[in-house]
C-alpha cells in the first residue's frame, strides 16, 4: 500500500487523534512501511541455533535431564533478536514510540508517546485498519507476534535448547526403573534359589536397611 | 543402675526384592531366624520375594 496513495476520503474518515498523529509524524518517513529491511546476516546470524540447541537433539526422555544444565542463561539483551530489529528508530527522525539515548550525556529520554498512548493509537489504527501506518512500536501486532514466536510460552525448560533441573524423583527416575526391570527380571530365579534353600533357611544375602 | 530388659520379639522390616522400595513390617520372636516370605509388592503387581532386612547387626 502506497502512502502517497492514501485517499483523501479514507484521511476524512479517520478521527482527529489519528489524523493529528499522521500530520505530525508523516507514514512516509515514520512508518514501519518506511522501516529499512533487516540485513540477511544478522537474521541469518540470530537463526542458527546454538551449541546448546543441538545438544537438547539427543535427549532420550524427559527423565533424564542434564545434571550439568543449572537452567538456561538469560539471552543477551544486546543480541540481534526478530522482535528488537523491528523496534527501528531512524536517527534523523527519532521514532515517537520508541525511547532515545543521548550519547553525549548517555541518558535515556522517555519516547514521546507513552506505552499507554500508544497502545490506544495502535488500537485506534487497528479498528480504522491503517495499523502499519504507524510507527513500530512495542504494541504493534507484528512486534508482539514476533516476540510471542521468540520467547515460547515462557515456561522455563520448554525452549529450544533449555532445560531444568527438575525433581529428584525425576532425575533418577529412569535408573530406578531399569533395576526394577532386572530385578523382576532375575526374580523366578530367585524365588527358585530360595525355594531350594529351605524358604531362607540357608540364605545368605539378606539386603540391608 | 540395672539394664533394661530387652523385649522378648523384634519388629523387622520386609523388603521387597523387586527393588521398589515396597516394605512390610513384621513382629518376629528375637532369637527366630530372620523372616523371608513371598507377598504381593503392589508397586510391580506380583508376587515377589520379602527378605528381611538387617538393621545395623547381621542376621543368623
Amino acid at each position: 500500500m502506497s502512502v502517497s496513495g492514501t485517499t483523501p476520503s479514507l484521511i476524512s474518515k479517520l478521527p482527529a487523534r489519528l489524523t493529528n498523529f499522521f500530520a505530525r509524524y508523516p507514514p512516509q518517513i515514520y512508518s514501519s512501511l518506511a522501516r529499512p529491511e533487516v540485513p540477511e546476516t544478522a537474521a541469518a546470524e540470530a537463526t542458527t541455533p546454538t551449541a546448546a540447541g543441538e545438544e537438547s537433539e539427543g535427549l532420550p526422555s524427559p527423565y533424564t535431564p542434564n545434571r550439568d544444565a543449572k537452567g538456561h542463561k538469560p539471552a543477551d539483551p544486546k543480541a540481534f533478536s526478530p522482535s528488537r530489529a523491528l523496534l527501528y528508530s531512524d536517527p534523523k527522525h527519532p521514532n515517537p514510540f520508541l525511547p532515545k539515548k543521548n550519547f553525549r550525556t548517555g541518558k535515556w529520554v522517555s519516547p514521546r508517546f507513552g506505552l499507554r498512548q500508544q497502545a490506544d493509537l495502535v488500537k485506534l489504527a487497528i479498528r480504522y485498519n491503517v495499523e502499519e501506518l504507524l510507527p513500530p512500536g512495542r504494541k504493534s501486532t507484528e512486534f508482539k507476534q514476533t516476540r510471542r514466536e521468540e520467547c515460547g510460552l515462557r515456561i522455563k525448560g520448554t525452549g529450544i535448547g533449555q532445560k531444568v533441573k527438575g525433581h529428584k524423583w525425576e532425575r533418577t527416575m529412569e535408573a530406578r526403573l531399569e533395576d526394577r526391570r532386572k530385578a523382576m527380571m532375575e526374580m523366578p530365579e530367585m524365588i527358585r534359589a530360595w525355594k531350594q534353600r529351605g524358604h531362607g533357611r540357608g540364605w545368605k544375602k539378606w539386603p540391608k536397611r | 543402675m540395672a539394664k533394661k530388659a530387652k523385649s522378648r520379639t523384634i519388629s523387622v522390616r520386609l523388603i521387597s526384592m523387586a527393588m521398589t522400595g515396597y516394605y512390610r513390617t513384621m513382629i518376629r520372636p528375637r532369637l527366630h531366624r530372620p523372616l523371608s516370605m513371598l507377598k504381593y509388592d503392589p508397586v510391580v503387581k506380583k508376587k515377589v520375594l520379602f527378605l528381611e532386612a538387617t538393621k545395623g547387626g547381621r542376621n543368623k
